[in-house]
């Protein structure tokens, strides 16, 4: 059964998010459907967008339709890593392996 | 499409395990890439002594891949569930792709008798960690085989060709970055199913600790040897000994 007060707040919340349209970047180690949610890190100068968070196992970028907030669960397919979004230090996004 | 990350998490465990994620994620990047690189792409000019130090390093990469092609085809056998049964038989295809792949450039490098020179030129702390590794495999110890080759071996393996593929000649390189794109789902699979085991049943953490101690001189003699060989700097060296450690450190297994 749906929780209609867990809708309004699941709505409000989306309201207040910024959202993304992603574009395939030519990431190609997962199947087409998926590409445009992952693209190649560029190293420690590469800035992430608010709604990116870096993959600590395989050192993707994970990318997301919304911005992404600490306590969101993001999935990493091409190491196969279900993922924690945490706030780090300096206030960054990141990304701890929920096993 | 919707977004992959709203997907339950039994759903999204059965798509990434899945032959049908695997074959449609290794199409995007070995289509029209036999032998694991452009056709069209020329040799570069390499000096004798690189060339041959590179032989000695393909030569134990290619020792490394034939222990994780024995060892992760032994292990469906006995693996603990369907999702890891199907998982393993990609990794068997994988493992033996870069096999072939290994030789191929060894052939393309002029070395003809593969079997003769492999051996010759094997390290021998790697030749251990094989040995051990299929003991793992033999005494059906899921755990240990698991631990061995999908977090210990595969992370060093991810972390060495990173490095290599970044110095080495084109086609080395390009050779190297496929087997990366494999390698991703290899030591990603060993974490998360070590990860969950580990939360379930906590008390293995202690044996696995002692497998760990067991093969650490053996992996860093291997690592650091290997790095010796490819070139990379002195300076360079313990950021890459950090990505290796990172994993096993993220299990909750210390130095």
């Amino acid at each position: 059964m749906t929780d209609p007060l867990g809708e309004v707040r699941s709505t409000e919340e989306q309201a207040a998010r910024q959202r993304f349209v992603l574009d395939d970047t030519g990431f190609d180690e997962v199947p087409k459907k998926y590409r445009r949610f992952y693209r190649k890190w560029g190293g420690v100068n590469d800035v992430l967008a608010p709604n990116e968070v870096l993959c600590p196992v395989c050192k993707v970028v994970i990318r997301s339709t919304r911005e992404l907030r600490p306590g969101d669960r993001v999935y990493c397919m091409p190491c196969m890593s279900r993922l924690v979004v945490t706030l780090g230090e300096g206030g960054r996004l990141e990304a701890v392996v929920a096993y | 499409m919707s977004d992959p990350h709203d997907l339950p998490q039994e759903v999204f465990l059965d798509e990434v395990h899945s032959f049908e994620f695997w074959f449609q994620a290794v199409a995007g990047y070995l289509t029209e890439r036999p032998h694991g690189h452009d056709p069209n792409a020329e040799e570069v000019a390499i000096s004798p002594s690189r060339r041959e130090a590179l032989i000695t390093t393909l030569c134990n990469y290619a020792i490394g891949e034939t222990a994780a092609l024995e060892a992760s085809s032994g292990m469906i056998r006995f693996a603990p569930n369907r999702r890891a049964k199907i998982f393993l038989a990609t990794q068997v295809v994988d493992e033996a792709r870069h096999l072939e792949v290994l030789l191929h450039r060894l052939s393309e490098l002029g070395v003809t008798n593969h079997e003769e020179i492999v051996q010759s030129r094997a390290n021998r702390s790697l030749l251990a960690f094989r040995k051990r590794l299929l003991q793992f495999v033999d005494g059906h110890d899921w755990e240990a085989a698991l631990f061995a080759q999908n977090v210990i071996l595969e992370s060093m393996e991810f972390a060495v060709f990173q490095a290599h593929a970044e110095l080495a000649d084109p086609i080395t390189g390009e050779v190297l970055t496929g087997i990366i794109k494999d390698e991703r789902r290899h030591m990603g699979f060993g974490e998360n199913e070590l990860g969950r085991r580990l939360a379930d049943t906590p008390h293995i953490r202690a044996r696995l600790q002692a497998v760990k101690r067991e093969l650490d001189p053996l992996v860093l003699d291997t690592f650091e040897d290997t790095l010796e060989q490819v070139g990379v700097d002195r300076g360079d060296r313990p950021a890459l000994g950090r990505r290796y450690i990172a994993s096993v450190e993220r299990l909750g297994f210390g130095l």
